[in-house]
């Protein structure tokens, strides 16, 4: 999935027509923030806006748009957590509103009054005297202004927007931040100013998708189980995703979709890829896989004609219970079912993958998703008045969906689903033929093994974490349900055992892993984003071979032979050459003996006024390598069949980073009370002290 | 709320003398008010999640967005998650007190971890919640809903929105609960296990009882 789009990932809301509020807007973010930090982060209670300017508060005439759902809900306080650093391209889509239509003059960015936020700063090259400004970890902000609303007006006649009657407009808000004043004293916070600006001073990076969907009147009975019918609606998915970027109703036969879409130097951009699933009233799927979406320009997506919906469904539901076939009756928590259908550009494929094209279900797009709540059922309820998508699924007389049932550290499973009707729960098959209640088993395997590490002093925990990943690359298969804690007890060696997936990836035979431990620490007591651990891997793991039959499942054996121990944080950042020739496809992974460990996307690039292509990790002092993660440019002319694969590109580069000079002479007899200014411990009582950073163009 | 105050005063009425029940269930003191914690983010992205008090620790997967509210706590109290997806969907681990967010943390990186405190800096993450007790309130999504939760000695008043996880440290005897909602209040679909075995659900009652 292209990174350009993924800081847009929550689910916009689809504009409720309330009365009088039947122009919809849009709200996307960039950000402006100031160099040299790891992470940039706000915490935004909402956005409002108002027709005139220099209003107060208490205008009765300001319209709110809440923080999306899945944060904000019936009234509840909370926050979305957004990074500057990470929206300097492409506009991060906040939410989606109806407002009443006219001219809008003034736009707010409201911040949590009580933590407006947070920065994080790489490891600084030259430390500051004292040993109290470690990087890598979290500092407060405080607001030079004084005030945690963040405005910006515009007193023309055509104000900031004009969102009209049952129309989609968008508002860019360009959000920069610059330091005021670093911290004067241990744990302070950074004085900021946020300013906002609209439209930005950069190119905005948005594209528009737009189209007539036809519904043909059908013969079937038109409704609904529980007499509740989910509005039909469009939704772009980042291609071969559930996960959905943005959702539009349709109106009156139509529909019209502002998306993120990457640009770059020269035109027409990168290009974003995004799927359609339209889902919802007493009508058919339907779905579409677009040509990538470029700034500034519009794809028109129809379903019209052969493309039409059909109407008048019946609808039914697909309910079940997803378990572990190595355990008996143990539920799977959190698995994810998709209902997954052909796009109109590719209708022939097929979406349940056989032996000889084990991969053809990456050519179609997922319309329903559904997820198992604690008892492995499925799916989770949805609201009061908007069913969940599994409770709205039209019958189909003659065909039945491919449901993709997965779950990490579990093989996919791929079945055919019908669903049942009266609320009776649909039935499932896995050839097609014979159908019966959706109780559906996932096969796993284990690998258990060791892992050397330095126990924390007396009264201190140390969490560690461990992962697998599909050999060779950064696509994490699984991690461990829980963090496995080590005390000062501990004799130096912590045991895990990792559920697997156990189907090989054609071509190879066996399933192949590589592993990293990781850990979670605390900063002065408090929670530290990122460790002061060494990170342990162990690469080409051969995986346990699939289970013979259920409940006879197998375990393979990973001993690391790396010990993980509290070196302290570091950091490796490009500098000022940046990354040569990138572009928004371009991202840059970092490596630990063959094994990837994380990436991350090269920032702040042209078309900006004062590009620098930089990219940073904050990561344990310790030895790796850096390499250039590509995604091939989409063909502006040919509709891809299945989400790109990134690629590594040029050589890996070895990069250092010096341990930090130890803190607090070695004791025989350490305790708690002995404190470090930084994160980790070690057991005689030392600590690393302030980081290194490292800078590494590439 | 008076109407809230009302019902729920009936329903503590209606909880008291019930079979298998201390006498003393319905009449037991406020406990302190209660943190909520809240994993926002994608709707439906997965995650594990570690809880720990002072005295016990609790592990959970699920899906967000997700509350978890632990009676009895024993502050400070800390929560580790980690996404479970190989995508950039947003998990955020907030922690709520009253009417505002005390802490946050926010990830999009595949298979992120996240991690949050509150009152005062816990150092070591405790042993396991023996007896592990939980109620699950699965839904509808977003229904806000008031909840009485009580041991033989404390009652603890929640207000929560659907999903929920209640976990309750240390219980003193035998624990029910009993759920108000608003007006157009969905039906709630309770379930509550003991050491990981369902032993109680509820679809069309208000109220959940340990046996």
């Amino acid at each position: 999935m292209p990174f350009v789009i993924v800081i847009g990932m929550l689910l916009a809301a689809v504009g409720s027509a309330r009365a009088g509020k039947n122009a919809l807007v849009e709200v996307g973010i960039v950000g402006v923030p100031p160099p040299n930090f790891q992470n940039v982060l706000l915490n935004v209670q909402s956005v409002r806006i108002n027709p005139h300017a220099n209003v107060g508060p208490g205008n009765p005439r300001w319209n709110n748009i809440p923080v999306p759902p899945g944060i904000e809900g019936a009234g509840q306080s909370a926050d979305l957590q957004i990074d500057l650093n990470t929206s300097q391209n492409v506009p991060q889509l906040f939410n989606t509103t109806g407002v009443q239509a006219g001219t809008y003059r003034s736009a707010e960015l409201l911040l949590d009054p009580n933590n407006p936020g947070t920065l994080v700063p790489n490891c600084p090259l030259a430390p500051p005297l004292g040993n109290a400004s470690d990087g890598c970890i979290k500092y407060p902000i405080q607001l030079a202004a004084g005030t945690s609303v963040i405005s910006v007006t515009n007193t023309g006649p055509g104000g900031l927007i004009q969102p009209g009657n049952r129309k989609l407009t968008e508002l860019v808000l360009q959000v920069s931040m610059t330091i005021v004043q670093a911290p004067t004293t241990p744990g302070g916070a950074y004085t900021v100013a946020v300013t906002l600006a609209s439209p930005p001073t950069n190119p905005v990076e948005m594209g528009v998708v737009k189209g007539f969907v036809n519904v043909k009147q059908g013969s079937g009975s038109g409704s609904s189980p529980t007499g509740k019918v989910r509005g039909l609606a469009v939704t772009a998915e980042a291609i071969g995703t559930n996960t959905p970027i943005a959702s539009a109703p349709v109106k009156n036969g139509k529909f019209t979709l502002e998306l993120p879409a990457a640009g770059g130097p020269a035109a027409p951009g990168f290009g974003t890829l995004y799927d359609l699933a339209v889902a919802g009233g007493l009508d058919t799927y339907a779905a579409q896989r677009l040509l990538p979406l470029y700034p500034g320009q519009s794809i028109t997506a129809d379903f019209t004609g052969s493309n039409s919906l059909t109407g008048s469904q019946k609808l039914g539901n697909i309910t079940g219970t997803i378990y572990d076939n190595c355990v008996g009756g143990r539920p799977i928590v959190g698995a994810t079912l998709q209902l997954l259908i052909p796009p109109d550009s590719n209708p022939t494929a097929n979406c349940f993958p056989s032996e000889t094209s084990p991969e053809s279900f990456l050519e179609c797009v997922a319309v329903a998703t559904a997820n198992t709540d604690n008892t492995g059922y499925f799916p989770l309820p949805g609201t009061v008045r908007i069913p969940a998508e599994f409770n709205n699924v039209p019958i189909h007389k003659q065909k039945h969906y491919v449901m993709e049932v997965s779950a990490p550290g579990y093989d996919n499973l791929f079945v055919y689903a019908s669903p049942g009707r009266n609320n009776k729960g649909g039935a499932c098959s896995t050839d097609g033929t014979t159908f019966t209640a959706c109780s559906l088993a996932l096969n796993t395997g284990y690998i258990s093994g060791t892992i050397p590490i330095e126990p924390p002093i007396s009264g201190q925990t140390t969490l560690v974490q461990v992962f697998a990943e599909d050999t060779g690359t950064n696509n994490i298969e699984s991690a461990l349900p829980a963090p496995i804690i080590v005390r000062s007890s501990n004799p130096g060696t912590v045991s895990f055992t990792l559920n697997v997936p156990t189907e090989p990836i054609p071509p190879a035979t066996v399933r192949t892993f590589d592993l990293f431990a990781t850990t979670i620490d605390l900063y002065h007591g408090t929670t530290d984003p990122y460790q002061g651990h060494t990170i342990a891997v162990l690469s080409d793991v051969t995986g346990p071979a699939q289970p013979s039959k259920p409940g006879a499942c197998s375990t393979a054996t990973a001993t690391f032979d790396q010990t993980i121990t509290c070196i302290g944080h570091g950091s490796i950042t490009a500098g000022p050459d940046g990354v040569a020739n990138a572009d928004l496809g371009t991202s840059v992974v970092l490596s630990k003996g063959n094994v990837q460990i994380t990436n991350t996307p090269v920032q702040n690039q042209s078309a900006n006024s004062n590009p620098l292509n930089s990219y940073s990790f904050c990561i344990p002092a310790d030895t790796y390598q850096v390499q250039r993660l590509q995604l091939p440019t989409p063909d502006p002319n040919a509709t891809p069949s299945a989400m790109p694969t990134p690629f590594l590109d040029g050589s890996a580069v070895t990069v250092t980073i010096p341990p930090a000079p130890l803190l607090n002479a070695p004791t025989a007899s350490p305790t708690t009370t002995n404190a470090c200014p930084t994160t980790c411990q070690n057991p005689d009582g030392s600590c690393p002290g302030i980081c290194n950073d490292v800078i590494q163009p590439l | 709320m008076s109407a809230l105050g009302a019902a729920m005063a009936f329903s503590v009425a209606a909880c008291n003398n019930q079979t298998g029940f201390s006498g003393s269930v319905g009449n037991t003191p406020n406990g302190p008010r209660l943190a909520s914690y809240d994993i926002l983010g994608t709707i439906g992205t997965p995650f594990t999640a570690t809880v720990s008090d002072s005295r016990s620790s609790w592990t959970l997967q699920g899906n967000v967005p997700l509350s978890i509210v632990v009676c009895n706590n024993t502050l400070p109290a800390a929560i580790v998650a980690t996404k479970t997806t190989n995508n950039s969907n947003l998990l955020s681990l907030e922690i709520v007190i009253g009417n505002y967010v005390a802490e946050l943390q926010s990830t999009s990186a595949p298979f992120g971890t996240v991690s949050v405190q509150a009152g005062g800096s816990l150092s070591s993450i405790a042993s396991r919640a023996s007896p592990d007790l939980r109620i699950f309130a699965a839904g509808p999504l977003d229904e806000r809903y008031s909840a009485l939760v009580e041991d033989t000695t404390t009652g603890f008043v929640i207000g929560a929105r659907a999903p929920t996880l209640i976990l309750f440290d240390s219980p003193d005897g035998k624990v029910d609960a009993t759920f108000f909602g608003n007006q157009g209040y969905g039906t709630l679909v309770l379930n509550m296990t003991l050491n990981g075995v369902v032993v109680a659900t509820s679809v069309h009652s208000k109220t959940i009882r340990q046996p």
